[in-house]
């Protein structure tokens, strides 16, 4: 469960976030949709504890963030919008890694891999070193790592953005298993399909501020609109 | 301990980076190595000074000089022309000529005395003789063995100058009216003092050296591949990340200390030291003592690079950085070349001033004070932890964390 209230962050004097406020429940998976620079990411990095809002409050499952950011981060999990790996590591010593630092032990850790790793169908690179991983295998990993711990919360930055076919399918429908086991999924894009045929909840966020949150029903109540995209340029241009 | 498993990580990924191993081994190598010749080279040049032989062409013709010569401890070695055997006393015949320069060229010998058969006639008429010194000036060998001869041969013919001023009535000091006499202080010993003295640079230079790879690629390398922001979404302090990355290059840095320090002294133990007078003994406590002193320095080196490393956006930005920071190590060692002052307490506080000071007292076989030896590692350990915390102050900075 997290709750974004009256968020703002200014960089320099580009105001990134404006007075953004939105909630995202538990079983469903929420979309933040919005153009390029639109805040998206800025919204997320202060979410997962990298950014500090100049005002406003975040909580996650009534923690928070800018209180207590460790506190926090121990009850999300994270896939940022750089998939940067270690090319010298393998792609289980990576999920390991993550695994520890999240104070896992041993045993339960290996389970876990194992399971992911059977999840995800990486069977085939889990002890090859990284180098030379596909955007889609270094993906994978990196959605395993934040998966690793079973976090009730998740935060995904442009989870599918240059992915193939193959690969976007098996991690919708990792979400919609994650969604089914009560789970609170709240990841950005600013791909009009990719929302409308993964998301229950849409917040539509322009120039930093959030202009509407709901179904995508409501959206099409609202503006008319049958077809997302039509609906959300209706609602960019009005703002 | 949170930060060990990122000590762990980070160094099962260092091991598999073949050019941090390379950096680790192949410097603590080079100096013991350089060492070594350089000592084996004094040695020589010492032994060889002490005991030169001299090839002389026509020796019977000069019995008076050759047993001046033979007094003053050189070997005189007879030499017969093949082109001329009996020696005719015609300097200039050529077949004669070629055979002494083919003689040298072919290092047979390294220079040869040639004396004329009318030497004793010209000498007992007080007339000057002349003879030649044929020798090859580009071979190092020949330089101090040929100086030394033609010094003697200068000293007979003074004494022989005197000896005939006094037949006629005269007073030697007529022809000298100034006599100069070198005293060298520069003994062997001192020569070899001054090459012990590059041992402490080295070691500190190791410190430095064996441990960056490791600290730039953690910090950089992590920004670079853009792997940070991930690893900051978990729930682990900062200081705790640092420390964890910190203790990766300090173990490099460690690791490439003893081994520097292991085969300093064991090429030291292979020159035969004592053959120039010196008396090098490595006991268990130099060596306990010489570590005490510069393992601090593996917390420290690392450290600035972990900041410097944390600094710099990229492995590039990072390595310009840190090549003018390798200047630091080298700081101590001129400042100790130009300083005249005696040690003073203060200059235990300086990093890397403190712990050169120290290894030199060890290395020349002083044991230094033990308050010196606990201010110059405290000192060391508080920098430190200095740019620890400072690395872990920028760790947070929105800027460098999304760049």
């Amino acid at each position: 469960m997290i709750e974004v209230r009256h968020l703002t962050k200014q960089f320099k004097n580009i105001v990134a976030v404006e007075d953004a406020s939105f909630s995202v429940r538990d079983g469903a998976i929420t979309g933040l949709l919005g153009h390029n620079g639109a805040g998206k990411s800025t919204t997320l990095r202060i979410l997962y504890g990298l950014l500090k809002a100049n005002s406003g409050t975040a909580l996650i499952d009534g923690i928070d963030v800018m209180a207590s950011p460790l506190k926090a981060q121990a009850v999300i999990g994270v896939m940022t919008d750089a998939h940067g790996l270690n090319p010298r590591l393998t792609a289980r010593e990576h999920i390991e890694y993550f695994a520890r630092l999240r104070g896992m032990q041993r045993h339960q850790m290996t389970k876990r891999i194992d399971e992911l790793v059977a999840l995800l169908d990486m069977s085939d690179i889990a002890d090859r070193r990284a180098e030379g991983f596909s955007q889609g295998e270094k993906m994978k990993v990196c959605l395993c790592r934040s998966l690793v711990h079973d976090p009730q919360n998740l935060i995904m930055d442009e989870p599918t953005n240059g992915l193939d076919v193959m690969t976007t399918r098996s991690v919708r429908s990792i979400l919609q298993k994650l969604k089914a086991e009560n789970k609170c999924i709240l990841l950005s894009s600013h791909i009009m399909q990719e929302i409308s045929a993964l998301c229950d909840e849409i917040v539509v966020i322009a120039e930093g501020r959030v202009l509407m949150q709901g179904t995508l029903d409501d959206l099409a109540k609202k503006t008319g609109e049958g077809d997302l995209e039509e609906a959300f340029m209706q609602i960019t241009r009005t703002a | 301990m949170m930060w060990s498993v990122i000590t762990r990580k980070e160094l099962k990924d260092a091991v598999r980076d073949r050019r941090a191993l390379m950096a680790l081994l192949l410097f603590p190598v080079l100096g013991p190595a350089m060492i070594y010749f350089m000592f084996n080279m004094i040695i020589d040049i010492a032994e060889e000074a002490g005991d030169v032989s001299l090839p002389v062409v026509g020796a019977a013709y000069a019995d008076d000089l050759v047993d001046y010569l033979e007094q003053n401890g050189i070997l005189i070695e007879e030499v017969t022309l093949d082109a001329d055997p009996v020696y005719s006393g015609e300097f200039y015949s050529q077949a004669a000529l070629d055979e002494i320069h083919t003689a040298i060229r072919n290092r047979r010998f390294d220079y040869l005395l040639v004396i004329p058969r009318d030497f004793d006639d010209l000498v007992s008429q007080s007339r000057t003789a002349n003879i030649e010194l044929h020798l090859e000036s580009t071979r190092a060998k020949s330089a101090p063995k040929a100086g030394r001869v033609q010094e003697l041969i200068r000293g007979w013919g003074q004494e022989t100058a005197a000896l005939r001023l006094i037949a006629r009535g005269v007073s030697p000091d007529v022809i000298n009216p100034v006599s100069i006499v070198r005293i060298d202080v520069a003994s062997q010993q001192s020569r070899v003092q001054s090459i012990l003295g590059i041992v402490p640079f080295f070691v500190i230079m190791a410190a430095f050296i064996c441990g960056m790879g490791v600290a730039v690629d953690v910090t950089a390398g992590e920004r670079e591949r853009k792997s940070l922001e991930s690893l900051l979404v978990n729930p682990v302090p900062r200081y705790t990340i640092v420390i964890g990355k910190w203790m990766a290059a300090v173990l490099f840095s460690a690791v490439g200390l003893v081994l520097v320090m292991v085969l300093n002294f064991f090429s030291l133990s292979q020159v035969p030291l004592e053959e120039v007078g010196i008396v090098f003994t490595i006991g268990r406590l130099e060596i306990i003592g010489v570590l005490v002193t510069v393992l601090p320095l593996a917390l420290l080196a690392p450290s600035i690079q972990i900041f410097v490393g944390i600094f710099a956006r990229s492995f590039k930005d990072a390595q310009a950085y840190l090549s003018f920071f390798m200047m630091l190590p080298m700081a101590p060692f001129f400042y100790n070349m130009f300083n005249t002052q005696d040690r003073e307490f203060w200059m235990n506080f300086v990093p890397m001033l403190g712990q050169h000071m120290l290894l030199a007292d060890v290395v020349r076989g002083e044991t230094p004070a033990i308050p010196d030896f606990v201010m110059a590692g405290l000192a060391a350990l508080v920098y430190s932890l200095v740019f620890v915390y400072g690395a872990s102050r920028l760790m947070k900075r929105e800027g460098i964390i999304f760049s």
